[in-house]
C-alpha cells in the first residue's frame, strides 16, 4: 500500500478556485470606505490599455448611459479632488484571511499570485507595476512578460520576496495561510481574496483598485462587466430555462454547486444548474445521481467533453444519447475575472443559440 | 564400513560443498555409505558440516564436486519428488506457522506419492495409520501440533517421515530439547526401524548414545571425514580430542560395554 | 465434520449472493429488486436500465473479482511465506503500480484503459525488480522469505519516493487524478474491464489452486518442504509471480484496495479451513463478498459523493484485524 501522505490540494485548476474547504473566516460583505458605493460611476478617462477596448465600448460611450451620467460630472470632479487623500489616509481593509491592510502609499511593485487578480491588475491599468505572477497567469498576453514565480498555492515565499514587492495578492485558500503569515512577518502587505461569487469579483476589483490607488478605474471595470451580465440576463429573461450539468472533473466526478460563480453564470445565461441545490463550490457527485437528475445539457471543456462522449457510463444520460453535450472554452469561463461578461455571453449563446445574433450585437 | 554386498541406499562420494562467498569448503571430499538395516551416524563439532550434509542431500545446496546417490541413482538426476519417495528426511528446523492436527500433519508425508489432483486413497490412509502406529503416536491423532510436548512432536515428525515409505530415513539432530527418557525412547525406535530394514542416517552430537546404537559412526571435522567405522574404532581419545579440542577420556559404559566419552574439566591457567 | 464444513460454504455463498443483489439494488437511488430483474431483461425506465446494466452490474462484478483476486493472492502468500502478515502488495506491487499510474497521469493520459495498462506494467517491473534484489541479496539465489519481504519493502519505498517527486511539482490536475486513483475505486467498471480482469483472475486463480498442495507443504518450512518433494525455489517463485499477477490485475482495474488480501485469509482460516485448496476457494468467496459490500458502503455512506474503496476496506479491516490479533495473542 502506497503510503503517501499528501494533503488534499486546494485544486486551483486555472479554471477557477475550486476549493475543497470553505474559508474559515466569514467574508466581510461590507467595505469600510465611505465615499464609494455601486451606483456612482466616476468618469475619469485615462489612457486605456489595448485589450481594454471591450470595456471601453461597454462603458461610458454607450449612448444611453451618457445622459444619466452628465448630471454627475460636477459631483465627480469634487470627488476626484477629495477622495484620493481621504481614502489613503483613513481606510483599513480586512481580507478573506481576516488580515488587516491599511491603504497607504500606492504600491509600486505588485505580485499577484492568482490569475484572477492578475487580470484585474491589468484591467485597471496597473499591469506595468506587476513584478510577479503565477505560472498559470497567461491572460492578458502582456502577463507573460511578468516574471513567473511559480505556483499560487503554497507559493515559493523566497521567490516572492526576491521580487521585492510592496504588496502581494494571494488566493485565500487554507494552504496559503503560512505564506501570507511569512510575507507579513517580512513586512510586506498581503491581500488574500477568495473569489467564488460574482459579487466577490466586484469586491475584489474594488479592493485591488483601492489598494493600487486607482479606484475610479476599478469601478469602470466592475461596472462594465456588470453591464454585460445584466444585458445577457435581460436577453435570456423569459426564455425557457434548460437544466444544465457542468462537468468539471471525472475522477472523482466533480461539478459546480450554488457556491460558485459558474452556477451564477448559468442562471444569467438563462439556464438552471441541476446541482444548484448544493451550496458547495465544487461538490463531488455520483454519476448515478446525475442520471437521475437528467440534465438537458452537459457542459464541459474540450477534454471533458471528449471523455464524456467516449465513456460508456455517460451514454446512460439522455443528454449524451441525444447529442446535447456543449463545449465551453475553459480558459474563458474558468476564472471569475474581467472576462465574466464574455463568459456569460458564451454560455448564453450555447444555451440559447437563437439569441446569438441579439447577444453579439455589441461585441467587438 | 559394513561388508554387506548390497547397493548402499545412500552413498556420498567425494562430496565437496562450498557456500557462496566462503573461502573454505563446508564439506571437503566426504565419502561414506548408508546401508540398509543399520543405523549410521554422522557426528562432529559445531560447524563441521553435519547440517550441510543434510542440506546437500535435500538438494538445497548444490555440490561443487562429487555425487550423492540413492539406490545407485545420482540425486541430481531424479526429481525432488522421486527423491522424497525414496528418502524420508526430517531436517533440524521446522516451522509450524499454522498449527494443524497430527493426523493431517502425518498425512502430508504422502505428498510425494499423490498425483496433483488426486485425493488420498485408501492405501494412503493405511500408510498413514501404519506410520502413526509405528511411531507410537496413534493415541493423539486429534491433537494439534502446537499442543504437543517436545518428545511427542519428534515422534510425530518421524511418523510423517515413515508415511513417506521410503527405503531410508534421515534425521538431523532429532534429540534437541528432549530429556533423557525421550531421548532413549527415540533411539530405541530408530534402532527398531533399522532392524526392520530401513537405512537410518542420524546426524547428532550425542556421541555416547550413538556409540550405543549406531553401527557406523562418521566423524566430521571441518568438512572432512576425520574418522569412520564402528564406535569402537572411531571413539578414541586422540582422535576425539583433536577434533573437539577439549580434554576428554574414553571409557566403556558398564551397561552395554559401548565406548563412552567423558569430557574433563579444563585446567585453569592458575593451578 | 463434513456437514459442518458444507454448512460454512452454504452460508458463505448465500451471504455473497445477498450482498451482490444489494450491490445492484442500492446506490444513490434504491431500485427495488423486482425492477432490477425487469431492467435486466430490458424493460422499464431507460435510466434505470442504464444504471442497472451499465453501471451497477459491471461494478458489482468488478468488485467481486477484485475481492476474489486479492483474497487468493493474500492466502497464497501467507501460506508460502509462512507469515500471517503477508499481503498481496508486499512484493512492490502497489508501489510499482502507483508509479505506472502516476507516470500516465503526468504524461497527460486520461484514458482509464491506458492508465490501467501503465499501472500493470509498473507493477510487473517492480515485482521482477524485487525478485532480482532478493536473489542478489540472498546467498546464491536461495533467499529466504525475509529477504524477499525486505526486497519488496525496498522497492516499495523507492516507488514511493519516485511518486512523491513526481507529484510534488505537478499541476493540480495530475495530483488530483493520481491521488484519486491511488485511493481505489470500482467506479470505472465497464464490461470490457470486467472481462479483462475476469480472465486474469480465473487464470491466475486456477493456477494457484493447482499449486495449493505445494503451499500446504511449503508452510512447513523450506527444508521440510524439500524433504517432502517440493521443488522449493521453483514453486515459491511461481506462487509469488502468480500472486503478484493477481494483485497487479486488481490494482490496474481499480487502484489500491488495501487490507482485503490481509484479513480475508485470516477470516477463512478462523472458520477452520487449513488446507490451501479449500482455503483459496474460501478466500475467493469471502474476499468477493467483502469488496462488494465495501463498494456498496463506499457508494451509500455519503451521498451523492463516493468514498474511495481503499478507504472503506481499511476502515472495515482495522477493527477486524485487531480482533484477530487478540484471538491469536
Amino acid at each position: 500500500m502506497a503510503s503517501i501522505s499528501l494533503r488534499k490540494e486546494s485544486v486551483f485548476l486555472g479554471i477557477g478556485a475550486l476549493d475543497t474547504e470553505p474559508p474559515s473566516t466569514p467574508r466581510k460583505t461590507q467595505d469600510h470606505f465611505s465615499f464609494f458605493d455601486r451606483t456612482t460611476t466616476v468618469r475619469r478617462i485615462r489612457g486605456v490599455p489595448q485589450f481594454n477596448k471591450t470595456i471601453l465600448e461597454f462603458s461610458v460611450f454607450s449612448v444611453a448611459r451618457c445622459r444619466a451620467l452628465q448630471s454627475f460630472i460636477g459631483l465627480t470632479l469634487l470627488l476626484a479632488a477629495c477622495s484620493p487623500v481621504r481614502e489613503r489616509a483613513r481606510t483599513a481593509l480586512t481580507d478573506d484571511f481576516g488580515d488587516t491592510i491599511v491603504v497607504g502609499q500606492t504600491p509600486r511593485r505588485v505580485v499577484s499570485l492568482n490569475p484572477a487578480t492578475t487580470e484585474i491588475v491589468f484591467a485597471i491599468g496597473a499591469g506595468d507595476r506587476l513584478v510577479g505572477r503565477t505560472h498559470w497567469d497567461l491572460y492578458p498576453a502582456a502577463a507573460s512578460k511578468v516574471p513567473d514565480l511559480g505556483s499560487g498555492i503554497r507559493p515559493n515565499v523566497e521567490a516572492v520576496l526576491g521580487a521585492r514587492p510592496d504588496i502581494v495578492l494571494l488566493y485565500a485558500s487554507i494552504d496559503n495561510r503560512p505564506a501570507a503569515a511569512r510575507l507579513r512577518a517580512a513586512g510586506i502587505k498581503t491581500l488574500s481574496l477568495k473569489i467564488d461569487h460574482i459579487a466577490d469579483f466586484h469586491r475584489a476589483v474594488r479592493l485591488v483598485g483601492l489598494l493600487l490607488g486607482d479606484s475610479a478605474k476599478a469601478a469602470t471595470v466592475s461596472d462594465s462587466v456588470q453591464r454585460t451580465l445584466d444585458r445577457v440576463r435581460s436577453v435570456t429573461a423569459g426564455l425557457p430555462t434548460p437544466t444544465v450539468f457542468w462537468h468539471i472533473w471525472d475522477a472523482p466526478l466533480i461539478t459546480i454547486g450554488a457556491g460558485s460563480y459558474m452556477s451564477e453564470l448559468i442562471t444569467i445565461a438563462g439556464g438552471r444548474n441541476v446541482y444548484g441545490d448544493m451550496t458547495a463550490v465544487s461538490p463531488t457527485v455520483a454519476i448515478e445521481d446525475v442520471i437521475r437528475r437528467n440534465p438537458r445539457y452537459l457542459i464541459a471543456g474540450p477534454e471533458g467533453a471528449a471523455k464524456i462522449k467516449a465513456d460508456p457510463h455517460w451514454s446512460a444520460t439522455s443528454a449524451v444519447r441525444e447529442g446535447r453535450v456543449l463545449v465551453v472554452d475553459t480558459a474563458l469561463v474558468g476564472r471569475p475575472a474581467v472576462r465574466l461578461g464574455e463568459a456569460a455571453l458564451e454560455m448564453a449563446t450555447l444555451l440559447h443559440p437563437e439569441t446569438a445574433a441579439q447577444l453579439s450585437q455589441k461585441v467587438h | 564400513m559394513s561388508g554387506a554386498p548390497t547397493v548402499p541406499t545412500i552413498g556420498f562420494e567425494d562430496v565437496v560443498v562450498r557456500y557462496a562467498g566462503a573461502r573454505v569448503s563446508a564439506l571437503d571430499g566426504v565419502s561414506f555409505d548408508v546401508p540398509r538395516g543399520a543405523m549410521t551416524a554422522v557426528a562432529g563439532p559445531n560447524g563441521s558440516g553435519k547440517s550441510t550434509l543434510v542440506r546437500a542431500l535435500l538438494r538445497r545446496q548444490p555440490l561443487l564436486s562429487g555425487s550423492i546417490t540413492i539406490d545407485g541413482d545420482n540425486i541430481a538426476a531424479i526429481s525432488q519428488r522421486e527423491l522424497a519417495r525414496r528418502v524420508a528426511i526430517a531436517p533440524q528446523r521446522e516451522e509450524a506457522a499454522f498449527p494443524m492436527r497430527v493426523d493431517e500433519y502425518v498425512a502430508l508425508g504422502r505428498f510425494p506419492r499423490l498425483g496433483l489432483w488426486e485425493s488420498p486413497s485408501a492405501a494412503d490412509r493405511e500408510a498413514v495409520d501404519r506410520a502413526l502406529h509405528r511411531a507410537g503416536v496413534s493415541e493423539f491423532t486429534e491433537r494439534r501440533t502446537d499442543e504437543l510436548s517436545g518428545g511427542e512432536w519428534q515422534r510425530v515428525r518421524i511418523a510423517r517421515a515413515l508415511a513417506q515409505e521410503g527405503g531410508a530415513l534421515v534425521l538431523d539432530e532429532p534429540t534437541t530439547f528432549l530429556d533423557m527418557p525421550h531421548e532413549m525412547a527415540l533411539f530405541e525406535l530408530l534402532d527398531s526401524l533399522a532392524r526392520d530394514g530401513l537405512a537410518v542416517l542420524i546426524v547428532s552430537h550425542q556421541l555416547n548414545l550413538l556409540a550405543r546404537f549406531a553401527r557406523t559412526i562418521v566423524l566430521l571435522d571441518r568438512g572432512k571425514v576425520a574418522a569412520a567405522g564402528t564406535p569402537a574404532e572411531v571413539m578414541r581419545a586422540p582422535v576425539l580430542e583433536s577434533i573437539y579440542d577439549w580434554p576428554l577420556v574414553v571409557t566403556r559404559d558398564p551397561a552395554a560395554g559401548a565406548p563412552a566419552l567423558l569430557p574433563l574439566r579444563r585446567p585453569t591457567s592458575l593451578s | 465434520m463434513v456437514t459442518h464444513r458444507s454448512w460454512h460454504w452454504l452460508v458463505a455463498l448465500a451471504v455473497f449472493a445477498i450482498v451482490c443483489v444489494a450491490g445492484v439494488a442500492y446506490g444513490t437511488i434504491r431500485i427495488p429488486v423486482a425492477d432490477v430483474i425487469r431492467a435486466l431483461t430490458g424493460e422499464g425506465d431507460t435510466s434505470v436500465i442504464a444504471i442497472v446494466r451499465d453501471l451497477r452490474l459491471p461494478r458489482v462484478a468488478l468488485a467481486a473479482l477484485i475481492g476474489a483476486g486479492l483474497g487468493m493472492s493474500g492466502g497464497a502468500l501467507q501460506g508460502t511465506l509462512r507469515n500471517g502478515l503477508a499481503e498481496p502488495y508486499l512484493l512492490g506491487v502497489s508501489g510499482g503500480a502507483a508509479v505506472g499510474a502516476v507516470a500516465a497521469f503526468a504524461a497527460g493520459i486520461g484514458d482509464a484503459g491506458w492508465i490501467a495498462l501503465s499501472a500493470f506494467v509498473g507493477a510487473a517491473i517492480a515485482v521482477l525488480l524485487a525478485l532480482l534484489v532478493a536473489r542478489a541479496a540472498g546467498r546464491g539465489g536461495r533467499g529466504d522469505p525475509r529477504t524477499l519481504l525486505m526486497a519488496g519493502v525496498v522497492i516499495g519505498a523507492f516507488a514511493n519516493a519516485v511518486i512523491m517527486v513526481a507529484l510534488a511539482n505537478a499541476p493540480p490536475n495530475t495530483v488530483r487524478g493520481a491521488l484519486w486513483w491511488m485511493m481505489g475505486s470500482a467506479g470505472d467498471a465497464t464490461w470490457q474491464t470486467v472481462t479483462v480482469l475476469a480472465v486474469s483472475i480465473l487464470v491466475g486463480g486456477a493456477a494457484l489452486i493447482y499449486l495449493a498442495r505445494d503451499i500446504d507443504v511449503l508452510a512447513l518450512g523450506e527444508e521440510p518442504a524439500a524433504a517432502l518433494g517440493v521443488d522449493v525455489d521453483r514453486a515459491a517463485r511461481t506462487i509469488y509471480l502468480l500472486s503478484a499477477l493477481l494483485a497487479a490485475a486488481t490494482v490496474a482495474a481499480a487502484g489500491l484496495v488495501g487490507f482485503v488480501g490481509l484479513i480475508v485469509p485470516h477470516i477463512v482460516r478462523s472458520a477452520g479451513l487449513r488446507r490451501h485448496r479449500p482455503l483459496l476457494l474460501g478466500t475467493a468467496v469471502v474476499g468477493a463478498t467483502l469488496v462488494v459490500a465495501a463498494d456498496l458502503a463506499a457508494r451509500t455512506l455519503r451521498p451523492p459523493a463516493e468514498l474511495p474503496l481503499g478507504a472503506v476496506t481499511a476502515i472495515l479491516g482495522v477493527p477486524f484485524f485487531l480482533a484477530q490479533l487478540r484471538k491469536t495473542a
